[in-house]
């Protein structure tokens, strides 16, 4: 058994605060004397899990796995060139000028493989930046830090700097943010001065497409082309949410927020479960009744609408803080009209 | 013995009131927004910068209604009490942007205006009625008036043992010195005679003047009236002065039978119906904090304001609305904190000064929540007269000081434009009550701003510190 002790422990908030006295400064020395604030340089907390999860589409591989899909992609490409070679070679030996027009369209071929490639790199770029602004944003609703909402709007003026139809709420938050002195403030600024126009507009893709979808389901005649069209719909959703929200992904880009998108639903799929009782009541039973088709039609336009919120929830830049955050039954009305009068 | 601040006759008027205004209220409702501080808190520039924000409907960009564009509009209304002169608005804002922009003069009198509100509701029912008209109404009055709140709670022995009190203080017997001799040589057993009553007044009342010059002091000065009289100069309510316990059995026409009789007078025909008319039936409440000032002063003003500010925040009736007891019963719901004057100070310590202004109203905090009403705290600038900068390493306001302002020996004649590092405020607020540890800080007061922006239609746009988050918070659902 070990004695009882006790020891001095070290407390740093002890220790007396050194504060600062009053000084006045002539106005030559100011540097900055505008609303300039000086840069951040606090040391970025450490993440938590939340903060990682909310991260879905710049997901990094271990990297093992990364060392092997790099290896085969080594290898493929050697046998690609090999191929290529062995080609070329072959052609040179038959008539040397279907050789020379082999290796121009070679030549061409790399070079647009690599414009291709960049393409795909920005795309991703953005998709990193639209993720890093939400995390970002994130931070700035927590804390109320005024440095991480100016960095919040900066990035916002910035991914948005070449849209044409946000020209004017760009200027309004670039006059309106001098005015701001909290970060949530500033997140809430960008959320009702960017966001909401454009969440209109996702709305209103989700509702279009979601009305073909339960239009062409209800007509189809097999069950074999409305799958095909719910997947071909669901990717053009989803692509054109994220092009909306300025994220322009290329090929992988797409990919990824497919990934995403399926991701959502399945970790939110239990929990909508309001939403789910409208789905029932609508789709089984109350247009069931009517038609199966009808009903399977309208199961498959609010599969459809939660792929677009699912897609609006991953690529939206701001979390969902002002305005409020979309759900499956605020579509269930237009579904419905929709279905009265199969214009569109 | 505790007495409560209204009488039950008073209380059925209030509840009567309550009842017509619910009445009339149902096509228009009002909100009552009551503007609460102690003089030099800045009530008036509150007021106008809130109503001219409003009227303009520039630089909100907190204030959801107006964001999310459902605030059609605001105009100026006729104001409820034809008694009550109306707040003088355009004078207030031609002071602060006209061509020598000022401050506007200290509230003498009370004034009330009305502003009315025209928005679209985002509830279904009430949106689809198109655009739903509402009143806000606004009282401004002299911060000393305030203070006489307190003195509801307390009959004439209680008070004149806290005022004696105060005024033999060591800090206070200069000032004192004149009424307390005074007072000594007075006779208060013998027959009460007009004279003496009114020189006994006087003293206590030319005391009084001498304590507000000193910053420190702000629980010694009730009775407000006897500082700004308004129209009751020289009448009966307002002679009287404080009394040491008397010795035996009092007489009915005795000196100091007379100065208890006045007093409660007071409180009936002065307090009373102030608290009854203008603060009894209020739905939001902001307090205004003039922390900054308080620091200046140092850890004695601090600690004096906290006292103050707790005695009065007690007289309101803050506490949740229910379903039905709302047609009588009227309470506050939601109070704001605001610690104003927070453009003397770089925004990097804001959250301080919120910190200390917290320290402040703990206790009214803590009632209030208990009452059930709902309460923030926000560091505030109505009227922003500094801008923001770096020098040396130091976080620094740039403004012109006001003439007469002084630091480090050097005097301001109120046209140089300086940059001022005014301190670090401390983490631990308990340290600015801390007489042992004083802080260095001083705060220079500031010269509203010049060069004002403006919008295209010719107003101004008065720049401002969360002005529009306080707004949001005080009557941002009222207009959902």
């Amino acid at each position: 058994m070990s004695a009882p002790f006790a020891k001095p422990v070290t407390d740093k908030t002890a220790e007396p605060e050194v504060l600062r006295s009053p000084r006045v400064f002539t106005p030559g020395d100011t540097t900055g004397a505008g609303e300039t604030v000086s840069a951040l340089t606090e040391a970025a907390p450490p993440e938590t899990a939340e903060q990682v999860l909310a991260r879905p589409l710049s997901g990094k591989r271990h990297w093992l796995m990364r060392l092997a899909l790099g290896a085969i992609g080594i290898l493929i490409s050697l046998s690609l060139g090999l191929w290529v070679d062995h080609l070329i070679r072959d052609l040179m030996v038959t008539a040397p000028w279907l050789g020379w027009i082999a290796l121009a369209v070679a030549a061409a071929l790399l070079i647009v493989l690599g414009l291709i490639g960049m393409r795909e790199a920005r795309s991703l770029g953005r998709l990193r930046t639209l993720d890093a602004l939400r995390v970002r944003a994130e931070k700035a609703l927590a804390t109320d830090r005024p440095q991480e909402g100016r960095a919040v709007t900066e990035m916002l003026l910035k991914v948005y700097a070449h849209r044409p139809d946000l020209a004017r709420a760009r200027e309004q938050i670039a006059t309106d943010r001098a005015q701001l002195f909290d970060g949530s403030e500033h997140v809430r600024l960008g959320e009702r001065l960017l966001m909401a126009p454009l969440d209109a507009r996702a709305r209103a893709l989700t509702a279009a497409s979601a009305r073909r979808v339960a239009l062409v389901t209800t007509v189809s005649p097999r069950a074999l082309v409305d799958i095909g069209f719910v997947i071909y719909e669901s990717v053009r959703l989803g692509s054109d949410i994220a092009r909306l929200y300025g994220a322009r992904p290329g090929f992988t880009g797409t990919l990824r927020i497919l990934g995403a998108i399926v991701q959502h639903l399945a970790v939110t799929g239990g929990l909508v479960l309001t939403d789910g009782v409208m789905e029932q009541l609508v789709g089984q039973g109350l247009a069931a009744k009517l038609s199966a088709r009808l009903g399977e039609g309208v199961v498959n336009g609010l599969m459809t609408v939660r792929v677009g919120i699912a897609a609006m929830r991953v690529v939206r830049p701001l979390p969902y803080s002002t305005v409020k955050s979309p759900m499956v039954k605020d579509f269930v009305t237009e579904l419905v009209k929709v279905l009265d009068s199969p214009r569109s | 013995m505790a007495q409560p601040p209204v009488s039950l006759r008073d209380e059925f008027g209030i509840a009567l009131s309550n009842l017509a205004d619910a009445a009339t209220g149902i096509g228009t409702p009002t909100i009552r927004l009551g503007v609460t501080g102690l003089s030099r808190a800045g009530k008036t520039i509150f007021i106008t910068a809130l109503v001219h924000a409003l009227l303009t409907g520039a630089r909100l960009p907190g204030f959801a209604p107006l964001a999310e564009g459902r605030l059609i509009g605001a105009r100026l209304a006729e104001p409820p009490d034809p008694s009550i002169p109306r707040f003088q608005f355009e004078q207030h804002l031609e002071a602060l942007t006209g061509p020598e922009p000022h401050w506007p003069e200290s509230t003498r009198r009370i004034s009330q205006l009305r502003v009315d509100l025209k928005f679209q509701s985002k509830k279904r029912l009430r949106g689809a009625l198109g655009p739903t008209l509402l009143h806000l109404d606004l009282v401004d009055y002299p911060g000393e008036w305030l203070l006489d709140l307190p003195l509801l709670f307390l009959n004439f022995a209680e008070w004149s043992e806290s005022a004696l009190k105060l005024a033999r203080l060591p800090s206070r017997l200069h000032i004192a010195e004149r009424f307390l001799t005074a007072l000594a040589q007075a006779n208060t057993g013998a027959e009460a005679t007009e004279p003496a009553a009114e020189a006994l007044a006087a003293r206590f009342t030319q005391y009084l003047r001498q304590a507000r010059e000193d910053e420190a002091a702000l629980s010694a000065l009730p009775p407000g009236r006897f500082l700004l009289p308004g129209d009751l100069e020289g009448s009966p309510a307002l002679t009287f002065a404080p009394l040491p316990p008397p010795a035996g059995p009092v007489k009915r026409d005795s000196l100091h039978a007379m100065l208890e009789r006045r007093y409660e007078a007071y409180k009936e025909v002065v307090i009373r119906p102030f608290f009854r008319d203008h603060f009894a039936r209020l739905d939001r409440q902001v307090v205004l904090v003039d922390t900054i000032r308080a620091l200046n002063a140092g850890p004695a003003a601090v600690r004096d304001l906290e006292g103050a500010l707790g005695d009065i925040l007690a007289c309101f009736r803050q506490g949740e609305n229910s379903a039905l007891g709302w047609l009588f019963n009227r309470r506050i719901d939601k109070v704001l904190f605001a610690a104003t004057k927070a453009d003397h100070i770089h925004s990097s310590s804001h959250d301080r000064l919120e910190g200390v202004m917290n320290r402040l109203v703990a206790g009214a905090t803590k009632r209030a929540r208990f009452a059930g009403a709902e309460t923030k705290s926000v560091a505030l600038a109505a009227v922003r007269a500094t801008r923001e900068g770096m020098a040396d390493g130091h976080e620094v306001i740039v403004g012109t000081p006001m003439p007469g302002e002084q630091l480090a020996g050097v005097r301001y004649d109120g046209k140089t434009e300086v940059a001022l590092f005014p301190g670090d405020l401390p983490s631990a607020p308990d340290r600015v009550m801390d007489e042992t540890r004083p802080i260095a800080l001083n705060f220079l007061k500031f010269q509203p701003p010049g060069r004002l922006e403006r919008l295209a239609d010719g107003s101004v746009v008065l720049p401002h510190i969360r002005l529009d988050r306080a707004l949001d918070y005080l009557i941002g659902d009222k207009l959902r």
